[in-house]
């Protein structure tokens, strides 16, 4: 048997490896919204409210009583979480028929749509509030180029990682800021919405997330969306062969390399991780991992009169290499929780922080523990909200005081 | 573990090209930055001329990433010959464009109406997008 010099990478080392690049982007994505959140909205006064599908029940005044905003919202969330719903069964049809170019086709085009217009009216605020002196030809030259080469990296199955990674990161980031734009209770419910629409579209076996993995899995094929991938992590000890081994959740008998092209509509469509399946290693088959799919339906601007719908699949799984995968919904709405924070004071975007990277980390262990595609909205989305209620009603006051007396602090 | 290991489990078992300079002339051996992860060398050929191809329509970041993409082929001053050919091409075409592009943002930056005059005005960000209400949400 082969000896080891010295123990290179350690089960600890491995596992710590891969949750920290699958937690690093999560971070940055969280940060990036709430230095947007806190830059542009300091400056001026967000009474703006965006006509979406969010809110086409009940748009929030503040001269509502508290009782009348959390009916409204209640009803707006019903509304997006239906529209959710149907979208997704839309895409579970779509990926049955086999329509594959479709999707994908879809996809390109909606993170161009995203990248383009969203991503240019967020550099607009900043132009704006800053009064950067940029003229219109470097302008819509530097936008075009964001766009179109964030497509051909979401398009495209074989770009470098680093930038397809970072194109994820921003077009969450694009989407997570704009529904930050949503009135507050509605934010509020709809993420707990969501992270319940979530645990049952994946867990139930009539979830449309749940039938489209399956359908995927039998069918040895990629399913179309927006999934975030982490690096592999390669022992460089014993080659990729042991570390796959860890990861062989089931045999396959032929390999089938699933790329994930990714899918999105208006609004980025988060994909979780498909599953994909065998690589070079002859030995050894992928393991697969199955990812849930939600179709998050967004609306479009006012002036934009094309109904926007969102493949947004969230979900956690593995991928072929073994690589954890979550699905750009989860960005999504870990950004949004993070940013609605922000939008109140930094101590409560710290408790929410944490409170969502904890929730990863169980739905991590959870992954590991189960091995098949899991829901990774639920557990963070509602300790993040259980945090920011706590901090912003509890805590706040508490410290506050402390701080003012000279106490602590 | 000791089984038969295909070509390609050799490879990777090897050290992808950051240890590859202590070996003598080897060379790197993957032309990608992600090394075993990225693509092939018949493949990247494609890719690194399909790139370099589709840049020429004004799209210099296309061309940064065909570098970033295939910098081992640049660094490497004697390999993949195909590949570098492309590669080359996108860093001249990326620094000409930039060049370029950084001068007249520049001029228009600092030179501002004094230079310019009313079409200055004309022609700044902010001005159009209030012009053209591309910031109303509504």
């Amino acid at each position: 048997m082969a000896q080891r010099q010295r123990p290179r990478c350690s089960l600890l080392d491995s596992l710590g490896e891969e949750i920290v690049r699958i937690v690093t982007p999560v971070s940055i994505c969280m940060l990036l919204v709430v230095i947007l959140v806190s830059v542009l909205n300091s400056s001026s006064s967000s009474s703006t409210s965006v006509t979406t599908i969010a809110t086409i029940a009940y748009s929030e005044t503040d001269s509502d009583s508290s009782w009348d905003k959390f009916v409204g919202a209640l009803l707006n969330s019903l509304v997006f979480v239906a529209v959710v719903t149907v979208v997704t069964f839309v895409l579970v049809l779509l990926f049955y028929l086999r329509c594959t170019k479709f999707l994908k086709f879809y996809m390109g085009f909606s993170a161009f749509i995203v990248l383009g217009f969203m991503g240019g009216q967020v550099s607009l605020f900043l132009i704006q509030d800053y009064s950067i002196p940029i003229d219109c030809i470097t302008f819509f030259l530097a936008l075009f180029n964001f766009a179109v080469v964030g497509v051909l990296a979401v398009f495209m199955s074989k770009m470098a990682i680093f930038v397809t990674q970072g194109y994820l990161v921003v077009i969450g980031m694009l989407v997570a800021y704009w529904f930050t734009m949503l009135p507050e209770w509605t934010t509020w419910v709809m993420l707990v919405a969501m992270a319940l629409y979530d645990l049952a579209a994946v867990l139930l076996p009539v979830g449309p997330l749940r039938l489209l993995v399956e359908l995927a899995i039998s069918r040895d094929e990629d399913i179309p969306a927006l999934v975030y991938e982490a690096r592999p992590v390669t022992d460089h000890d014993s080659g990729v062969s042991s570390g796959n081994q860890r990861r062989v959740w089931r045999e396959r008998s032929g390999s089938a390399a699933l790329n994930e092209p990714e899918n999105s509509t208006d609004e980025p469509n988060p994909n979780p991780g498909r599953v994909s399946v065998s690589n070079v290693e002859t030995e050894l088959s992928a393991p697969l991992i199955e990812h849930r799919m939600n179709m998050d339906s967004q609306e479009t601007r006012g002036e934009d009169d094309a109904p926007g719908e969102n493949l947004a699949l969230e979900g956690i799984g593995l991928g072929s290499t073994g690589a954890i995968k979550l699905g750009l919904g989860d960005f999504i709405f870990y950004s949004v929780l993070v940013g609605r924070a922000a939008m109140y004071d930094f101590m409560t975007v710290y408790a929410c922080y944490l409170a969502i990277i904890a929730g990863l980390g169980v739905t991590l262990v959870l992954l590991a523990f189960y091995r098949r595609a899991l829901p990774a909205l639920p557990v963070s989305i509602l300790l993040g909200v259980l945090f920011y209620v706590l901090t912003r009603f509890v805590l706040e006051i508490f410290i506050v005081q402390l701080s003012s007396n000279l106490l602590m602090f | 573990m000791e089984a038969s290991q295909s070509p390609t489990v050799d490879r990777q078992i090897r050290n992808p090209e950051s240890n590859a300079n202590s070996i003598a002339s080897v060379g790197p051996l993957w032309p990608t930055v992600d090394g075993p992860l990225g693509l092939s060398e018949a493949d990247a050929v494609t890719y690194a001329r399909r790139f370099y191809k589709f840049g020429f329509a004004l799209l210099p970041w296309l061309w940064a990433v065909n570098c970033f993409y295939f910098w081992p082929v640049l660094r490497h001053r004697r390999s993949f010959p195909q590949i570098r050919r492309y590669v080359l091409g996108s860093a001249i075409g990326l620094t000409a464009f930039t060049i370029l592009l950084c001068s007249w943002a520049l001029t228009f930056a600092i030179g501002g109406e004094s230079l310019f005059g009313t079409s200055w005005n004309q022609l700044v960000m902010y001005n159009l997008a209030d012009k053209w209400g591309l910031t109303g949400w509504d």
